[in-house]
């Protein structure tokens, strides 16, 4: 009977060491809640909304085309223009 | 405050001028502790609904507009405010005393009395003939009702570390449901104060419905937290359906607007509709107070996805300019889909896997693939350069790609090499989707592509 409880002993203390490090990694995710804020004032001017304040058309610069022509100095596509001509000259060969 | 008659005067005051926002202050437990100790100090139970009335009797000839029913509601909120003070005193004692360590559950007992104002408020309007013009005491009852749901629910569950072990013996363990136990119960009753205000038939300029927008963004935050789209879609419904008899939307004040078009939009987000959830949040961001640096953060985090979905575009730098913590969630993927580099595109999606699931972006951007595979490809068409021109002719680009060279790039940069079945694959559902027009040639292991837009809305 004694040596049993020798045994289970061991058992008994790994668990709460497992259940700490499960509380560690809880926390962090609480800390993300990413909830959206109450504002300090109920209501306010067309002048002091986004959209007000960016008079002047500066709504429009906030969005640009996905694909770009002019930056093709870089070296992805340094790298792609090598490469097609690699394959090209395979073929005529 | 104290039930004194600098009390009773500011309630006379806020009466007379019909000044909600005014009344709703005497019950704000948003007050200093000493401020709350004073008024717990002030009165005992015993004289507290006495005190009160005669106050309030003392003032109804000032004040008029104020009955016998009415007197009868408010000395119960306020007895129900009192003893909800001894309660919200002794938990914030606790938490400096004992850094939040105590061994009761304080925080549990300020969430059932403060429970108690809100039901001696609401039994205001359902029997004592509360008027509408006093809905901004709801708006702050309920406020921190939630606030001390969920420190309720924090207390809780630091408390019962210990319980874990056997909860886990269960044979069904559900650790959310016990997690925010408070919070839930906050929901359900915040869902009957959405009802009372929503069903109030008085003529509109004085009904409750006016406080529905307000509750709702407090519902809709609540099932946020508590991870529940489809109890935030009835509250949509209920508002939508409702819709005629309510008052325009664009009288309510822009805090509540943008808050309710913020959570309208993430819904439709989470719902794939995002040409919906792309109106709501523009519309949420065109209002929102250009100050509010956090809220445009989080309208933004899902107004970008949406926007690389729908138009195939991306925020410019002077966009992402005030915002540190979207730039590094977003530019890295950007600049991949502006480049068509595939590759790198599919590493910082990886990279940043964690923080996109969290903020259950993650399925919406991995659509952007799309268009970095289309940019890619528009690239190797571009790289081809133009036939030899005739004279006199506009020089034509050279239609005829070789598959080998679509699938060199798609390669570039992965150690992997993609077989040719699976480079056809691609690029015929590049075709199918829109993104590329001509058609697949594999006798020739040709793509031939459109003369006139090959890759439509990209200038060539």
């Amino acid at each position: 009977m004694a040596s049993q409880k020798k045994d289970d002993k061991p058992t008994a203390e790994t668990k709460p060491e497992a259940q700490a490090a499960e509380q560690q990694q809880k926390p962090a995710i609480l800390e993300e809640d990413d909830e959206f804020e109450d504002f300090p004032v109920e209501d306010w001017d067309q002048e002091e909304t986004e959209a007000g304040a960016g008079a002047g058309g500066a709504t429009q610069h906030l969005w640009e085309e996905s694909w770009d022509d002019d930056d093709t100095s870089d070296d992805f596509s340094t790298q792609l223009r090598e490469e097609l001509k690699k394959v090209e000259a395979a073929r005529k060969r | 405050m104290t039930f004194d008659s600098a009390f009773f005067n500011g309630f006379s005051y806020a009466w007379s001028s019909r000044d909600g926002y005014r009344l709703a202050q005497t019950l704000s437990p948003e007050v200093s502790t000493e401020e709350l100790k004073a008024t717990y100090n002030s009165t005992n139970s015993h004289d507290i609904k006495i005190s009160v009335r005669r106050g309030l009797q003392g003032n109804a000839a000032l004040v008029g507009g104020i009955d016998q029913d009415g007197i009868k509601g408010w000395v119960e909120v306020y007895a129900s405010y009192w003893n909800a003070t001894g309660a919200l005193v002794a938990a914030r004692e606790s938490d400096t005393d004992n850094g939040g360590e105590s061994s009761q559950l304080v925080w549990t007992k300020v969430f059932e009395v403060w429970t108690d104002v809100l039901n001696q408020l609401l039994r205001g309007y359902q029997n004592y003939g509360f008027e509408a013009w006093t809905i901004p005491c709801l708006y702050v009852v309920c406020r921190n009702l939630r606030a001390f749901a969920i420190k309720a629910d924090d207390e809780r569950n630091r408390s019962s570390v210990e319980d874990i072990t056997t909860n886990n013996l269960q044979d069904d363990f559900d650790p959310d449901s016990s997690k925010n136990q408070k919070l839930e119960e906050c929901a359900r009753t915040l869902s009957r104060v959405f009802m009372i205000c929503q069903t109030d038939r008085a003529p509109i300029e004085e009904s409750r419905k006016w406080g529905s927008y307000y509750i709702a963004n407090l519902l809709l935050k609540t099932y946020f937290k508590l991870n529940s789209a489809s109890l935030s879609k009835n509250i949509l419904n209920s508002l939508r359906a409702s819709g005629k008899d309510m008052p325009d939307f664009s009288a309510f004040p822009k805090s509540q607007r943008v808050t309710f078009k913020y959570h309208e939009g993430v819904l439709a987000f989470l719902e794939e509709n995002y040409v919906q959830a792309e109106t709501c949040l523009t519309e949420a961001w065109n209002l929102c107070h250009k100050d509010a640096l956090r809220n445009k953060e989080r309208i933004l985090t899902y107004l970008i996805p949406c926007h690389l979905i729908n138009n195939h575009t991306l925020p410019t730098k002077r966009l992402l300019e005030p915002y540190p913590r979207l730039q590094q969630l977003f530019l890295p993927l950007c600049q991949c889909i502006k480049r068509g580099e595939l590759h790198k595109f599919d590493l910082a999606l990886q990279e940043g896997e964690d923080e996109f699931v969290k903020r259950r972006i993650y399925l919406t951007l991995e659509r952007g693939r799309d268009i970095a595979l289309r940019n890619l490809l528009r690239k190797v068409f571009i790289a081809r350069g133009f036939e030899e021109a005739k004279p006199g002719e506009n020089p034509v680009r050279r239609t005829r790609v070789p598959v080998a060279e679509f699938a060199a790039a798609i390669s570039l940069g992965s150690e992997e090499k993609i077989d040719n079945d699976e480079v056809e694959c691609l690029l015929a559902n590049m075709i199918y989707k829109g993104h590329m027009k001509g058609y697949i040639s594999r006798q020739h292991g040709m793509v031939v592509l459109s003369k006139s837009g090959a890759f439509p809305g990209t200038g060539v």
